[in-house]
């Protein structure tokens, strides 16, 4: 288990790279079972499955943060999104095809840089929130140059609804589930269990 | 690999994903329909001979590429400014055009998916990342890990159900499974992953996968063929290419 930190600094731990992949295997079949009801909605609603697809961007935000608040080490948020979509178009077959790839990597670049900011310190519902916006809105530049968004008459609506998703689904919802997975004890041996034991001090730990 | 696997199958998985990705990368520089049709022929042609994928295959798992697409069309051809089709029509020739377009670009993108996907098991895929795009053993081994999870899901996902059943109240004979049980059957599952992932770190650790470099067992082999099939890709490419320029 001895990690040689002095040489190569920025290595993650294996522990941490299989709780990436975990996350975006857990969150790639819950959204590949999301979207088998998705779908037919979609046909359902015509035009209007298009638009919709902006409400539920914020779910596709989720695991950037999540590993982020675990493990706080840099580049986890990006790591963890494009592992998830690797996830997602190699193992699941994603419609999107490989280009989700390039998305995921936007995505979670915006949705790291808040808490890169703080040097991956503070974990309020202010930097939760600035997360989701800001992935939402990063990858909305890509989504809309890919989809040619630009020069529709919906433009500011469909930005509106992403942003909205983003703020709620991608960053507030993140936060309720890091702190209940937090509450389980699930993540003690992860850096913010580590984080939260150097301020309580010494504990007693549960039988399980 | 043996004179039965298709041409595509031959091929190096490492290879066949930079083609993917460049190709669907490229792909986005065509705006008009004429080529990006000529594309989607060549891909299925492509993809039904050299890859040998079954036609029912190939239909299906595309269909949804199809239903995206038929949104992309209406809500281009409803939302862009231009002359109508028909005088007094709400929907503009522009942006019909312009909804093929992308509607098209999706399904050669998709067709190319499937071949890729049908020709290339996940194993080969990680092992010739590893052998020939330098990608750390320790991501790549997390990651076939992480392919047999995933084969497990649903089946942790009917145990943390029927779990859950066990204690629901009834609703019309059966228990109930609302939204919020949903969520909480999604936590649930959640938690006993990442319980999982720690165990699963622990066992690569002390088989010391993960740790430097490894010989690897049948190594993924990659040779002149793949060059070929480059070059076949970037041909039909610039073709469309004088097209779309020409036209």
């Amino acid at each position: 288990m001895s990690e040689p930190t002095t040489r190569r600094r920025a290595r993650l731990p294996l522990r941490d790279i299989v709780l990436m992949v975990m996350l975006g295997v857990v969150f790639g079949f819950l959204y590949w079972a999301l979207v088998q009801a998705w779908n037919g909605l979609a046909v359902a609603m015509g035009p209007a499955g298009d638009l919709a697809q902006h409400l539920l961007l914020g779910g596709w935000l989720l695991v950037a943060p999540i590993a982020v608040a675990i493990i706080r080490k840099p580049f986890v948020g990006i790591i963890a999104e494009v592992i998830a979509s690797v996830v997602e178009v190699v193992f699941l077959g994603s419609p999107v095809g490989p280009l989700l790839l390039v998305a995921a990597a936007i995505q979670g670049a915006g949705s790291e840089l808040p808490f890169a900011l703080t040097r991956y310190r503070r974990f309020g519902w202010g930097l939760y929130a600035a997360s989701g916006l800001l992935g939402a809105g990063l990858v909305f530049v890509w989504s809309a140059f890919r989809f040619g968004w630009y020069g529709q008459d919906i433009l500011a609506l469909r930005l509106g609804m992403q942003l909205v998703s983003g703020l709620v689904l991608g960053g507030l919802l993140a936060k309720v589930i890091v702190d209940r997975l937090h509450g389980t004890g699930v993540l003690d041996e992860f850096a913010i269990g580590r984080a939260d034991a150097a301020l309580r001090g010494p504990v007693v730990r549960r039988e399980r | 690999m043996t004179a039965a696997t298709p041409y595509l199958g031959r091929r190096n998985p490492t290879v066949k994903a930079a083609i993917l990705l460049a190709a669907s990368l490229a792909i986005l520089g065509f705006l008009d329909p004429r080529p990006l049709l000529g594309l989607y022929a060549l891909a299925v042609a492509a993809v039904g001979v050299a890859g040998r994928v079954p036609p029912r295959t190939l239909v299906l798992g595309q269909v949804p590429f199809v239903v995206f697409g038929v949104g992309l069309v209406a809500v281009n051809g409803l939302s862009r400014p231009g002359t109508p089709i028909v005088p007094g029509s709400p929907v503009s020739a522009e942006g019909l055009t312009v909804g093929v377009a992308l509607a098209l670009r999706g399904l050669v993108i998709g067709v190319l998916t499937i071949g890729f996907l049908a020709s290339t098991p996940p194993r080969d895929l990680m092992v010739s990342l590893v052998q020939h795009a330098r990608l750390s053993p320790r991501y790549a081994y997390p990651v076939l890990a992480g392919h047999r999870m995933l084969a497990a899901m649903p089946a942790r996902w009917a145990t943390v159900r029927a779990a859950q059943a066990v204690r629901a109240p009834l609703r019309r004979g059966r228990p109930r499974f609302g939204l919020s049980d949903a969520g909480r059957a999604a936590f649930a599952l959640l938690v006993t992953s990442i319980r999982s992932a720690e165990r699963i770190a622990l066992a690569l650790e002390t088989r010391g996968l993960g740790e430097r470099s490894r010989t690897v067992w049948r190594p993924v082999p990659i040779g002149r063929g793949d060059v070929v099939l480059a070059l076949v890709v970037l041909a039909a490419w610039v073709a469309a290419a004088v097209v779309d320029l020409g036209l």
